[in-house]
């Protein structure tokens, strides 16, 4: 038996309870003054000439970082994705078996944190530019191929077939049949993903991976509000028309046109594409010389520090279960509480349009503020624990959730919640049966997607998480604990691995229904097997 | 879209794709930062910069000024361009000393243990007055209702008490605070939370207790000198509770091929210089105010021994 689609949306939220009853037992209000101090300094950000160079020049090494790390994960993604697929094994060879075996390769860069990926390879190659540009490359390349490989196996294959059978030689066909559907799709996911490398070069800079990340850290720590809000305003007036201009790029290339009414000329768009593209090559050629990034340095290994004899039997001795559990409990906690409150604040505003706006900004500021610094707020009136980082995490989740919840929302249900709202229900009542209820299954299926996501960041939060195999695993690497880090690391890889996993069924349950009509309009990304990742 | 959408969208794409190649020069923090040169005119690639680092302990503002001046001074005397290096955390300050991007780093006892056995040869070059015998004191919000404590078995008052530590890897902010709280009885555990807190810094553990976000902390006992002295720490909201026994602690690490990049006898000169910086030259004596010392001294390694049995015993030496 399942509950009806209305409520599917709400159900996470059921989690507010517990937070809301164990709430009061971990807060002391201890700095309350500072966390006021903290909201006033919003409105007077500092304009010292001084702190806005500085906040100016590392805005400039994260959005450099953001924008090659991506790039690199493009090339990479692309390429593994098209060595792991199926279809094109198939096609080619004959035989399927060695996309199975790259795919399974692929999890274990995939299941490592990019900040872990930066703080290994900071004690292999040393204190360099290209040391974030590689921490952001390899996970996101990883996870790239596997949403290509998953787009091109879940194409229709008829055309392929066709062209096969008529004669045509394997990678031609595979180019003419499944090339033209596949473009819109990746447009759209790297888009998406260029965001994600703008929010993960920050989060490397909170831990002194160069760039405004940094300079936030440094001035939270030293408590100097107004010099940070310089900071975040500047990091969220790029970050909106970051995703302003995707969202723009994404509409004129990734949507199909029939619905326009306006004609296009044919093949603009791959000109305009041809052309983006070979814009990019030298932007990304200045960006890499402006950063001083240098490829050949990265071959410069300086091995491992000497260590200790691993002790293995301090490493079963750690307290594994607990670890886990606590990893496992805040990933959960975190999940549900971003999933089940975006609906609920839309809900809950719906009537005042004003408070709507004030709650995207709140989101925006959410999406932009890297988990640890909120943490570390957090920590001025709350005990550290697992809630504590759960609430840190959460937050940031809750940005990104409730603006494709926003996003997906805009292309449908329109017309039923007009009905509703004509035939006199109220406006919560009409937003969550004509709009929400359509878009319940996908919604959640991508929750649980975000869900697997949130259990590769718990590590960000390990300062406070204070008991979770996060922290265990910050201290291991502030102890040069090879051992120990190693076994840590391959923890995080199994439980993240099982949780894609368990996250995976949990979608394709829940797109998996009798009557699953798709909601929105063609083409929107949502769809296309789960691309938003 | 409308015409207006469109060219908003084109400005932001410009906007955010110049960025980097824009504003970088500015301020890159994983590039040096204050450069310091004997002559500029005659400044040439070849010859070999040195560059310098210490462990983030203090606020950034100050250790800018400070290595700046070092900087400066080292050049001038040493008459080889010295730039400093800023480090934003102290694995990262040791990782940086081992794979040879630092060359002379400002370490604390605790790092400076982790990062000699990490570069074998590694020379201990010198130290304040004052690191022989360094002191950290724990502190308390007046508000708390923690009493200053008589003797170290007093320490059993922190537990169940909002605590924090400065950052993971300090010697006076974690290492020896943690030791001596164990010698008393006190396990991280006990504290309130089930952990202790990690501020960063020095300077963020007196403020977040002064603010009362915790009840108490441990800090290294000159930077809580000095900010009582400049006032930055208020008398009436934060207190000191307890002086630790002395124990080692700060040290200048050199890389062990520097005679080799600067010339024969050039680690001597290094030290000889440190050491022989007084009170009646004026940049010396700022340097010498700030790092809070009258002078500096030779090491004894020996006297470090101490601080890799308490690393191994809590863990973070291996």
């Amino acid at each position: 038996m399942r509950p009806a689609a209305p409520l599917w949306v709400l159900l996470p939220a059921l989690v507010l309870l517990p937070v809301l009853a164990l709430l009061p037992g971990i807060s002391h209000g201890g700095g309350w003054e500072l966390v006021g101090q903290f909201a006033a300094a919003a409105l007077q950000p500092s304009l010292d000439p001084l702190v806005l160079g500085s906040v100016l020049g590392g805005l400039g090494i994260t959005a450099g970082i953001a924008l090659l790390g991506w790039a690199g994960s493009l090339a990479l993604g692309l390429l593994l994705g098209i060595a792991s697929s199926r279809v094109v094994w198939r096609t080619c060879t004959g035989s399927a078996t060695p996309a199975g075996w790259i795919r399974r390769l692929l999890a274990v860069p995939r299941s490592i944190h990019e900040l872990l990926w930066g703080l290994l390879l900071l004690q292999l190659v040393g204190l360099q530019p290209a040391v974030a540009v590689v921490a952001i490359a390899i996970p996101f390349g990883a996870l790239v191929a596997r949403v290509v490989s998953d787009l091109l196996d879940t194409l229709p294959t008829a055309t392929l077939e066709a062209l096969r059978s008529g004669g045509a030689p394997a990678p031609a066909a595979l180019l003419t049949a499944l090339g033209p559907p596949l473009l819109p799709q990746v447009i759209s996911y790297s888009g998406y993903r260029l965001e994600c490398a703008l929010r993960s070069a920050t989060l490397l800079g909170v831990f002194g991976l160069g760039g405004l990340g940094t300079e936030l850290r440094l001035t939270l720590q030293s408590l100097a509000f107004r010099e940070l809000w310089s900071g975040l305003w500047l990091l969220l007036a790029v970050m909106l028309l970051l995703e302003a201009l995707l969202g723009w790029l994404r509409r004129r290339w990734a949507m199909p046109a029939r619905l326009s009414l306006r004609q296009r000329a044919v093949g603009r768009q791959a000109r305009e594409l041809v052309a983006a593209g070979l814009g990019l090559l030298p932007l990304l050629a200045l960006v890499a010389w402006r950063l001083e990034v240098e490829p050949t340095a990265l071959l410069q290994w300086q091995g491992l520090p000497p260590l200790g004899p691993a002790d293995w039997g301090a490493v079963a001795s750690l307290p594994w279960p607990g670890l886990i559990a606590n990893t496992v409990l805040l990933t959960v906690l975190a999940a549900t509480l971003a999933v089940g409150l975006a609906p609920l604040l839309l809900l809950v505003v719906e009537p005042w349009p004003a408070a709507g706006v004030l709650l995207r900004g709140l989101w925006a500021l959410g999406r932009l503020w890297p988990p640890p610094l909120t943490a570390l707020l957090l920590l001025f009136v709350l005990q550290p624990g697992v809630l504590t980082g759960a609430l840190a995490l959460g937050f940031h989740n809750l940005g990104i959730l409730g603006r494709l919840l926003l996003e997906a929302a805009e292309t449908t249900g329109a017309p039923q919640q007009q009905a509703l709202l004509a035939a006199g229900s109220g406006p919560r009542l009409a937003l969550l049966y004509g709009r929400f209820s359509g878009l319940a299954r996908p919604y959640l299926a991508y929750g649980a997607y975000r869900a697997d996501v949130i259990l590769r960041e718990s590590v960000v939060v390990g300062l406070v998480g204070a008991t979770g195999l996060g922290s265990q695993l910050l201290e291991a690497l502030s102890s040069f604990a090879g051992d120990q880090l190693l076994a840590l690391v391959l923890a995080y890889a199994l439980l993240t691995l099982l949780g894609e996993d368990l996250s995976d069924r949990a979608r394709l349950w829940l797109l998996e229904t009798p009557h699953q009509e798709t909601p929105h309009g063609d083409g929107h990304p949502q769809e296309a097997g789960g691309a938003w990742r | 879209m409308t015409v207006r959408e469109r060219w908003t969208a084109a400005l932001a794409g410009l906007a955010f794709a110049l960025l980097p190649a824009v504003l970088t020069p500015l301020a890159p923090s994983l590039l040096p930062a204050a450069e310091a040169q004997q002559s500029p005119a005659k400044a040439s690639t070849t010859q070999p910069v040195l560059r310098i680092g210490a462990i983030p302990d203090q606020n950034p503002e100050k250790l800018n000024r400070l290595y700046g001046l070092v900087a400066n001074e080292l050049s001038k005397q040493l008459g080889v361009r010295v730039s400093y290096v800023p480090v934003t955390d102290y694995t990262a300050a040791v990782g940086a000393f081992r794979t040879g991007n630092l060359d002379l780093v400002w370490f604390g006892g605790l790092t400076g243990v982790q990062a000699s056995l990490q570069k074998p040869g590694a020379q201990m070059i010198a130290q304040r007055d004052i690191d022989a015998q360094f002191y950290s004191v724990f502190i308390a919000n007046t508000r708390s209702g923690i009493k200053p404590i008589q003797n170290q078995k007093g320490l059993t008052a922190l537990k169940g008490k909002r605590f924090t530590f400065g950052s993971e890897s300090s010697t006076s902010g974690r290492l020896m605070p943690q030791y001596f709280l164990s010698q008393a009885g006190v396990k991280l555990g006990d504290f309130a939370g089930g952990a202790p807190g990690f501020s960063g810094s020095h300077d963020a553990t007196i403020a977040l207790v002064q603010s009362g976000a915790y009840d108490a902390g441990a800090v290294n006992e000159q930077v809580w000198k000095s900010s009582l002295r400049s006032g930055k720490a208020n008398r009436s909201k934060v207190v000191q509770i307890w002086r630790t026994p002395s124990y080692p602690d700060y040290l200048w690490l050199g890389q062990p091929n520097l005679d080799q990049r600067f010339g024969k006898g050039f680690t001597a000169k290094l030290r000889a210089a440190i050491v022989g910086w007084r009170p009646s030259d004026p940049e010396q004596k700022q340097i010498l105010e700030l790092f809070g010392a009258q002078q500096f001294t030779t090491v004894k390694a020996g006297e470090y021994k101490k601080i890799e049995q308490v690393g191994r015993q809590i863990g973070k030496i291996r």
